[in-house]
């Protein structure tokens, strides 16, 4: 042990999301691909239904309604714009 | 309103256990049964979801003589089977009911998914006569629902088996989109499609035939049906919109947009490239007719995020959100015409 573990550190939402999406989509992609990999289609391949039950999980695992404040989706571009999104509304300066 | 029930086997639909007599399994149970069938008769659809062997689901549609919609069996938990079943079905989890003998799997699917209507078969004899349970129209398309998600079943089958895009594979089915003026014959299933559709439905309200029938009345809208079909079967008119004309002189705000005051469309033509169709004929139309952009009033709800992806893919833009956070809310989203629209896939006739 180089030291006792950082538990004022922030969660990883970043590897969290990777197993959501490894969950979702049945396919262990999202573990390593790029981080700025799109999510929907073409990217990681969510349809319209599996990026609903993404944000389904989301809801459920950080109390974040994603689909309530982000009327665009724009958070929806990529692996790395979700978490940024999430990490935001996480962040104790964050209004609730 | 329910759209499928998911039955356990075990003790539910199956009077006794399937693995303690392997040499000849139990009967099903002929209430349970008797249920089902009419319940099928009003467009339900039925799923197993079942700690069996997968042989167990086969032999419980020669059991009951009904062939389901979806079937999971496995040892996995009944919240991940139902889970499978929602996706395979494109069906949300407050229009599932789930019948189950066993109180603590019962218990596990509610707490996972506390949106879905859950069940012990002896409240089934007075769940038919529910209003979850009861639609309020039976069309064409709805005695059909089970043969329609017997094909889903093969195209999905088919779908994993095919190694191209999914542009190749819609274009292999052989699908057809088919988007013209509605009619008065089509006013029951529209009707439907308001009350059953919900993840694509941007207005999030029923409206009567007589609503429907009211919007025929001026030349400046129009009331448009979608339907799709391909080489698994005719899956009948699966969507609509109403499409309004801009409005006034041409130098007033507001001339140069038109609106969309609904659009809705079945599950069941999800992944089939319809809605982008449609979205696509929607700007094509409004920008021949001298319109510079095009607004949708879409609700903003958990429910209909598909729809909200989709508008967001097809670049549809949402105005600044004035409503409160947490509430359901209407937001305009706007696509400009000036930028670059794709083209219909050649699937895609539109009748006029």
């Amino acid at each position: 042990m180089t030291g006792d573990p950082d538990l004022t550190s922030e969660p990883d939402v970043t590897g969290e999301l990777r197993q959501i999406l490894a969950g979702l989509t049945g396919d262990s992609r999202p573990l390593d691909a790029p981080a700025d990999t799109p999510l929907l289609r073409d990217g990681i391949g969510l349809d319209s239904l599996g990026g609903t039950m993404l944000l389904t999980e989301i809801r459920r695992r950080y109390g974040i309604d994603v689909a309530d404040q982000d009327l665009n989706l724009d958070s929806l571009a990529s692996i790395r714009t979700l978490a940024a999104y999430i990490s935001m509304r996480l962040s104790p300066e964050h209004p609730p | 309103m329910i759209k499928c029930v998911v039955w356990d086997l075990d003790n539910t639909l199956l009077d006794g256990i399937y693995l303690e007599s392997p040499d000849q399994p139990p009967a099903a149970s002929p209430g349970l049964a008797g249920i089902l069938t009419e319940l099928a008769g009003r467009g339900i659809l039925h799923a197993i979801a079942s700690r069996n062997p997968p042989e167990a689901g086969q032999y419980a549609e020669r059991a009951t003589g009904h062939a389901f919609a979806a079937i999971q069996c496995g040892w996995g938990t009944k919240s991940a089977a139902i889970r499978a079943i929602m996706s395979e079905l494109g069906v949300a989890a407050d229009a599932i009911a789930f019948v189950d003998d066993d109180a603590m799997e019962r218990a596990e699917v509610s707490f996972s998914l506390p949106d879905v209507l859950v069940l012990a078969p002896r409240d089934m004899a007075d769940a038919v006569g529910w209003p979850q349970f009861s639609p309020p129209a039976v069309t064409d398309e709805a005695r059909r629902r089970g043969d329609l998600y017997l094909q889903r079943r093969s195209r999905q089958e088919e779908a994993r088996a095919f190694g191209g895009s999914r542009e190749e594979f819609l274009r292999y089915c052989q699908t057809r989109v088919s988007i013209g003026l509605a009619t008065l014959a089509d006013l029951p299933r529209l009707h439907e499609l308001s009350v059953r559709t919900h993840q694509f439905n941007s207005a999030g309200r029923v409206l009567s035939e007589a609503e429907f029938a009211w919007l025929f009345g001026s030349p400046r809208r129009q009331v448009v049906t979608v339907r799709l079909s391909d080489r698994f079967g005719d899956d009948g008119i699966v969507g609509g919109c109403v499409l309004v004309a801009g409005s006034g002189p041409a130098p007033r705000p507001g001339y140069g947009t038109w609106n969309v005051p609904l659009l809705m469309m079945s599950c069941r033509a999800l992944g089939r490239g319809v809605i982008d169709a449609l979205l696509t004929w929607i700007c094509q139309t409004a920008r021949a007719g001298g319109a510079a952009q095009v607004a949708m009033t879409c609700l903003v709800s958990p429910r209909n995020v598909p729809l909200r992806i989709a508008l967001t893919g097809a670049g549809f833009r949402a105005g600044t959100d004035t409503g409160t956070a947490g509430v359901p809310r209407f937001a305009v989203y706007v696509r400009r015409l000036g930028e670059p629209l794709p083209d219909l896939p050649d699937w895609v006739t539109v009748a006029r």
